[in-house]
């Protein structure tokens, strides 16, 4: 790492608040920027580490998370970056099929 | 009439037909006396049902974006308050004409954005809406996260309403209600009563920092603020009670309870009411004996409080988020999730009835049942 040199300015006060041993307060963010809302699971497992206490089917509880923006590794961020993913799938136990992966737009 | 004629005079009353079960219903006014439920869906609905006849009774079209669609009912039961727009904007909208009397943004400066995760609630008398917002500043290659505040706004401040005032208030609150004495009771790591002039708050409950000998603190997940006849403010809690002081997880006996303030007399109740078997996301006592406890999310499920016993419980066809009674608590009302409203007899649970919304998913609105 020694011979890593900071070429910018947000590079160089990396440098420096390490070096000075500075440990900036971490902040869960109640504000959802893109995401996420918040870090408990709930999709694979339930509380009960089983299945039966997850919502049935999965769709009765898809909207209900992604719009507060529960679980964006799973779905698209509905709350902030892709707010019209379920356009054509309002709703959701009959029209699931019309959601898709989003993809990075090219630059 | 000869066979062109007869053609032209079915397809003209097909037609009429249509027209009238997709009419605008905008403009009806609500009647007095009748008992109504609110609720939100996709993708862009308030839904004002009729609970005698069982029947959506009017659309109103809200603007922007939808969610989550909180929804609040103002005390002359004449206008809606709903969070939208993904939680970024408060819109008011009077029942009867569907107009939009009522809208502010959270947000108060260039480049901030501000969400309210479901925090707002209107004022007893009606006056006075307030909103948790939780800012965050976009620099130009990373955020700053702001503290959250209290926004208080005037009903009638119109379409391009502005704080009267706002004071800090703590990190993570989500559900409030008025009480009427003026105070706010606002949820968040503990629940706080604030006195809307001042920001002053002290802790009316404790939730994360309660003081109960041998539980763990209490989990909390609840986003429906309903408004009930006899102003209990109420929310589920999970909680583990331990064995012993060695507070061994793998001992511990797991527990659901609520938490009430009456917004009448500022009485505050901490209560278990049953094991932790399954989840609920909401639960209301019975509007007819407080001793009954009915919680839904996969299963509609009935509770002595008293003797923390299930009495009876129900299979659902899909899971309902948000419960809800009738005043008479001879029926519930289990919605949330899809676009379909599951009636169940509050003393059997057995289903009788349905209400399909016209639009999608209510994902997590809240329901309120009102009179007008």
């Amino acid at each position: 790492m020694k011979h890593l040199k900071p070429i910018n300015d947000k590079a160089r006060k990396l440098q420096q608040a390490s070096s000075e041993d500075r440990i900036e307060e971490v902040l869960a963010m109640t504000s959802v920027a893109g995401c996420t809302a918040t870090t408990d699971p709930g999709w694979e497992v339930d509380a009960f580490g089983g299945v039966t206490s997850l919502c049935q089917p999965m769709e009765a509880d898809l909207y209900g998370c992604a719009d507060p923006c529960w679980w964006p590794a799973q779905v698209p961020d509905l709350m902030s970056t892709y707010p019209d993913w379920n356009k054509d799938a309002l709703s959701s136990a009959e029209s699931w099929r019309n959601l898709n992966a989003v993809f990075p737009k090219d630059k | 009439m000869n066979n062109k004629n007869r053609f032209a005079l079915v397809s003209t009353l097909a037609l009429l037909a249509a027209l009238q079960a997709h009419a605008d219903t905008s403009g009806k006014a609500l009647v007095k006396g009748h008992e109504y439920m609110a609720v939100t869906n996709t993708p862009n609905n308030l839904h004002l049902i009729d609970l005698k006849t069982e029947s959506v009774y009017k659309t109103c079209e809200m603007p922007d974006r939808f969610g989550p669609g909180t929804l609040f009912i103002s005390p002359d039961k004449t206008r809606a308050y709903v969070l939208n727009n993904n939680y970024r904007d408060i819109y008011g909208v009077e029942l009867d004409t569907c107009k939009q009397v009522f809208h502010a943004r959270l947000a108060q400066k260039a480049g901030e954005d501000a969400r309210s995760m479901f925090s707002f609630t209107v004022s007893a008398d009606g006056k006075e809406l307030y909103a948790v917002a939780n800012p965050m500043q976009r620099a130009i290659d990373h955020y700053v996260v702001g503290e959250p505040r209290m926004q208080v706004y005037s009903t009638d401040a119109g379409l391009d309403a502005k704080p009267l005032r706002s004071f800090p208030v703590p990190r993570q609150s989500y559900v409030m209600q008025a009480a009427d004495d003026g105070s706010l009771y606002l949820a968040g790591p503990d629940i706080y009563k604030i006195d809307p002039k001042t920001g002053e708050r002290t802790v009316a409950l404790a939730s994360r920092n309660w003081q109960r000998p041998g539980y763990s603190a209490p989990d909390v997940l609840y986003f429906w603020p309903h408004q009930q006849p006899n102003r209990d403010f109420t929310l589920l809690y999970t909680a583990a009670r331990f064995a012993d002081e060695k507070q061994d997880p793998e001992t511990a006996e797991y527990l659901y309870g609520y938490m009430n303030i009456n917004l009448k007399t500022g009485k505050t109740e901490v209560r278990d009411f049953a094991p932790l078997t399954e989840l609920y996301f909401t639960g209301l006592r019975s509007p007819k004996d407080p001793n009954l406890m009915y919680g839904v999310l996969n299963r509609l499920t009935k509770y002595d409080i008293a003797k923390q016993q299930l009495i009876k419980a129900q299979e659902l066809d899909h899971s309902y988020y948000c419960i809800a009674f009738n005043h008479a608590g001879d029926k519930v009302y289990l919605a949330g999730t899809f676009n379909d409203i599951g009636i169940h007899d509050a003393e059997s649970l057995e289903k009788i009835g349905s209400i399909k919304l016209p639009g999608g998913d209510m994902a997590v609105s809240t329901t309120q049942v009102f009179i007008r």
